[in-house]
């Protein structure tokens, strides 16, 4: 991997690593006082490496949840990285398998969602992609050591820095409107997501309202196709 | 805590195969053309579920009171910012302003 390679990678995730650094250190904060020690901390990251699943875990152990349950809540909450990793499975067909295994591995929604805009404008490689979410694991997996080390004499407003990301996905929203069929499925998506989850209180309402939105995009677009050109055969320029 | 590896070992597992398998076996595959048009509709509607999940929600409850769910007004500015610049960092900007403002104010 070239220098320039890795600097390109590197850049685009600046926003992501300022604050992957506040929630890292927070979460090593709370994990640390759920009774992990600081190496369990740091191996956690370096195995698990989801910010979303380490903060349940420690929330669900201060609880006084068992262990299996929490590993149960942890893989629901991790399902949708099925649809993400789907999703990008495209771009990396040149790639081995030994870059698969670790690309995968590091792939979280911020780095889905950098990653997925970023390929999709064009001039943007595998080895940046994999520059870029190695920069945010490793960045991770220092400042919940770091927060484990220092323990809670230090506060991070989590709610602002979290939002940091909020804010990073609502613009990554607004590029993805590129027909009127995405834009439905944008709104039917959150709207799923908003009833799911005031009925069941659970993150798995992400999962099933994405898969339940992409299909009425599909079929709208399937259904417009029918109607504008029936011969419609190989129409995939609408990007 | 002694079973924290168990913990880490179990939570490993199960986040890891999610990442991988999708990704090996569909990259490894010749997609149908329908396939691959609908998997152009899973990330606009993973990015709405995400933000939907977060901003509709306060201290995990359904809550549209401005006044109190500080994340609604400065998402509306994100929005607008969004569509106008079409930049991550100007929407990252004015998202933490807005809220950070909110924050002190209210």
């Amino acid at each position: 991997m070239k220098i320039e390679t890795i600097k390109s990678g590197v850049k685009i995730s600046s926003p992501v690593i300022i604050s992957y650094i506040a929630l890292g250190i927070a979460c090593g904060v709370v994990l640390y006082d759920a009774g992990m020690s600081v190496l369990g901390i740091g191996i956690m990251s370096l195995l698990v490496y989801a910010g979303a699943a380490q903060f349940l875990a420690a929330s669900m152990i201060v609880l006084g949840a068992s262990i299996p349950s929490v590993i149960i809540m942890v893989f629901f909450l991790n399902l949708r990285h099925v649809l993400m990793s789907a999703s990008l499975s495209s771009f990396v067909k040149e790639r081995s398998f030994g870059f698969i295994s670790l690309f995968s591995h590091v792939l979280t929604d911020e780095s889905y969602g950098l990653n997925y805009t970023k390929f999709r404008e064009g001039n943007w490689s595998t080895d940046e992609a994999m520059a870029m979410s190695l920069s945010t694991y490793g960045t991770w997996v220092m400042s919940t050591v770091i927060g484990g080390a220092i323990g809670s004499q230090f506060q991070v407003n989590t709610v602002i820095m979290n939002y940091a990301l909020i804010a990073m996905f609502a613009c990554m929203l607004v590029l993805q409107f590129v027909s009127r069929e995405h834009l439905i499925a944008g709104i039917v998506s959150a709207g799923t997501t908003v009833l799911l989850m005031v009925l069941f209180k659970h993150n798995i309402s992400l999962v099933i309202a994405t898969v339940f939105a992409s299909f009425v995009g599909y079929y709208l677009e399937v259904r417009k196709n029918r109607h504008t050109k029936p011969e419609f055969e190989g129409s995939n320029e609408i990007e | 805590m002694n079973s924290q590896w168990t913990l880490i070992a179990g939570m490993a597992v199960v986040t890891y195969i999610p990442r991988l398998l999708p990704m090996l076996l569909l990259s490894k595959k010749e997609i149908s053309p329908s396939f691959s048009r609908w998997m152009t509709y899973i990330p606009v509607s993973i990015f709405a579920a995400l933000v939907a999940s977060d901003i509709f929600f306060w201290n995990g409850s359904f809550n549209v009171n401005p006044g109190i769910n500080i994340k609604l007004v400065p998402s509306i500015l994100v929005f607008l910012v969004a569509y106008k610049t079409k930049s991550l960092l100007w929407s990252i900007t004015i998202g933490l302003g807005g809220i950070t403002l909110l924050w002190v104010l209210l």
